[in-house]
């Protein structure tokens, strides 16, 4: 899955507000076959998460088999490292970002099995590499043995092991009375204690506690009027106040207001408007602004976004973990 | 990948040269990055091995691994300056390590949203401090400061740059006296104070000033008078700032001083101490200012958002809501319901859980 950006750009005008899914489908499928653009190699960083976009976009497009299971499978198995965790290609160092796609990818494909009969250790080796990032003092985690801590991290590592049936492998007390301290006086959250809120870092802290069953502990209202005010005048969500609006924040700010019951505060109409003026009618893919580069990132979360609002043709997503609704339910139904 | 605010450009066809040219530049990237993934696996920390991760980082900054292969190639020069006398070693780590800071700064100027960098500076100057004497640590310490100092002036709301400067500044209080520590949240105060002064709009910088106030409160064991006088100077900053009343940025910073008298959040706010006669004395003084802002600009739906807080505030502390209050959110709601189409439904939701009185 390449992560290249381009080739088509985001001519969608606001008159042309049809969902071109059979053009998204076909621009994800090719995006693997743009080998001779020197931008294809220099991305190989990004790879599994790029199967991860790009599968579950098609997922959510209704074209569940678009890619090839078993290539899918091999491809994800060769990136995982003696110590359980996955790098975003072969040969590239774990890290808790592709650890989580991996886990992702495995269970949208209902592949996690593999993990045993593919002699990897089983799930179990996953959740350990997972489990050895979290700091005992403060309960946050690490992305990798190198240290930089976040709270997507954190939200991640729930993600995965919640997704196995492993979230006892962690102090999940400690986790969750992490992501408080990152809570700001405006209800949103930071990337650490004492950062500013930023939707991105909302979306994990929220979708954390989600996963720990404590969203008691977010101030809804206060939360939902700081997310409310993302939607600008031309319909897009921004990051942060006095930004500027981008498709990706469709999911960011989006799935958040949804996990805590509040996405009907926002104009859902103008919102699914700005994000279909992303896209690329013509070759398929979004971007995140009008007029600009499609990418399959955009592409992902634009589409994510869109099923969020109830966009007609698309799968319903989980706004929790991002992954189509189907399958969290068969997941969890084990 | 994530195409941020790639402008548009017409695809066209590349040519037979171009698309050779594009070939051979594969060719070598790939060649470059066999060489250093075998030098890796040959445990060869070479000197030359360090000059080809430095050659493929800078085509390619994001390539996280290799990122890894330079601290361990560079702990294990660590190592061997560590064989040497305390001097002589001390010399020879500190000058590998501003080296490679220097090596940084280019990238950090072309790629400065890039996480891997930003990450790997900080492992950089932490091995700084455990290896090195407190003085000379110090040192590189406080040239970072200068550092993310130029980088907030190019973008003054990168997100990798403020939280930056946050940790070199907990570090740097960490590394130095309490009085030295003291003296720096000052300084930072007063650097917060000029990139607001800069562009109010600011809000990263607005946020940072929340957090320092409490810091500086905290440092000098200041006396509920001297929080109230910390409070009433920024109520007085926040009414001159709101000569812009469209600014949303603003009326975020107005909120979060409002905590000050919410009896549930002012425990962790600037003046935990107020007695409720004085939350209420503050808040209507506040309702009145506020009031006098939508002179002229009457279609600012954030004065009425700020004057439905304030009075929803009042009958918090009070312990109930009056008739004559919940007519008068009545009334500023219906102008909002007006101002803020986009959010109808938050507005509506409002109403409906609106206490009778």
């Amino acid at each position: 899955m390449a992560l290249v950006s381009g080739p088509g750009r985001a001519g969608g005008t606001s008159s042309d507000q049809e969902l071109h899914i059979l053009k998204h489908v076909t621009y994800i499928k090719n995006l693997d076959t743009r080998k001779e653009e020197l931008e294809y190699w220099l991305t190989e960083h990004l790879r599994l998460n790029g199967v991860y976009w790009g599968l579950t976009a098609l997922h959510l497009l209704g074209h569940p088999d678009a890619l090839p299971r078993e290539e899918t499978i091999d491809f994800v198995l060769s990136c995982q490292k003696e110590n359980g965790g996955f790098g975003a290609a072969p040969g590239h160092d774990a890290h808790m970002l592709y650890t989580v796609s991996a886990v992702q990818i495995l269970v949208t494909i209902d592949a996690v099995d593999e993990l045993e009969k593919r002699g990897r250790g089983g799930k179990q080796r996953v959740g350990s590499f997972i489990a050895s990032m979290q700091n005992n003092e403060d309960g946050s985690f690490m992305g990798d043995q190198w240290g930089e801590t976040d709270t997507r991290f954190l939200y991640g590592a729930l993600n995965a092991l919640s997704l196995l049936g492993l979230l006892d492998m962690v102090d999940l007390p400690k986790a969750v009375s992490y992501v408080q301290s990152c809570e700001n006086f405006d209800g949103a959250y930071g990337v650490t204690p004492g950062a500013e809120s930023h939707s991105g870092q909302v979306f994990t802290c929220v979708g954390a506690l989600a996963i720990a069953g404590r969203l008691d502990l977010v101030n809804r209202d206060r939360l939902g009027a700081w997310l409310s005010e993302r939607q600008i005048d031309k319909g897009g969500f921004n990051g942060r106040p006095e930004k500027l609006p981008d498709a990706c924040y469709a999911w960011w700010v989006g799935s958040s207001l949804a996990m805590i019951d509040r996405l009907h505060w926002i104009d859902g109409k103008k919102l699914a408007s700005f994000v279909l003026q992303c896209q690329d009618p013509e070759a398929g893919g979004f971007a995140d602004r009008p007029g600009n580069m499609v990418d399959v990132y955009h592409t992902h979360f634009g589409i994510a976004g869109l099923s969020l609002l109830g966009v007609e043709g698309l799968q319903e997503v989980d706004p929790i973990y991002c992954m189509p609704k189907a399958v969290i339910a068969r997941c969890f139904a084990r | 990948m994530a195409s941020h605010g790639v402008r548009r450009f017409k695809p066209v066809e590349k040519t037979p040269e171009e698309r050779q040219q594009e070939l051979q530049k594969i060719y070598e990237y790939r060649s470059l990055e066999r060489l250093v993934s075998e030098e890796m696996a040959e445990q060869e920390y070479t000197a030359e091995t360090l000059k080809n991760i430095s050659d493929l980082l800078s085509r390619n900054p994001e390539y996280y691994t290799v990122w890894n292969y330079r601290r361990q190639a560079l702990r294990h020069q660590f190592s061997d300056a560590e064989g040497s006398s305390e001097e002589v070693s001390t010399n020879q780590i500190a000058e590998l390590i501003k080296d490679d800071l220097v090596f940084l700064i280019p990238l950090l100027r072309s790629f400065p949203k890039c996480y891997w960098i930003w990450n790997y500076r900080v492992w950089l100057l932490n091995e700084a401090r455990h290896l090195l004497p407190l003085a000379v640590s110090r040192q590189f310490w406080q040239e970072e400061l200068k550092l993310v100092g130029k980088m907030l002036t190019l973008d003054s709301r990168n997100f990798h740059g403020w939280g930056y400067r946050r940790l070199v500044v907990e570090t740097l209080k960490q590394l130095g006296t309490p009085a030295e520590a003291a003296s720096m949240t000052q300084k930072e105060f007063e650097y917060a104070k000029n990139m607001i002064g800069a562009n109010l709009s600011n809000f990263s910088a607005w946020h940072y000033r929340t957090k320092l106030i409490l810091e500086l409160l905290e440092e000098q064991s200041a006396s509920d008078d001297e929080r109230r006088g910390m409070l009433d100077d920024e109520l007085a900053l926040i009414h001159r700032a709101l000569i812009d009343p469209y600014d949303q940025s603003l009326w975020f910073y107005h909120q979060n001083l409002m905590c000050v008298f919410d009896p549930a959040a002012a425990g962790r706010t600037m003046a935990p101490s107020l007695s409720a006669s004085e939350r209420l004395q503050y808040l209507r003084n506040e309702i009145e200012a506020i009031q006098e802002m939508l002179d002229g600009a009457e279609d600012c739906k954030y004065i009425y958002q700020a004057l439905i807080e304030c009075t929803l505030l009042v009958s918090k502390v009070a312990g109930q809501l009056s008739t004559e209050d919940r007519n008068q959110i009545l009334s500023w709601l219906s102008e909002l319901q007006q101002l803020d189409p986009l959010r109808k439904q938050r507005w509506l939701d409002f109403e409906r859980t609106l206490p009778n009185v």
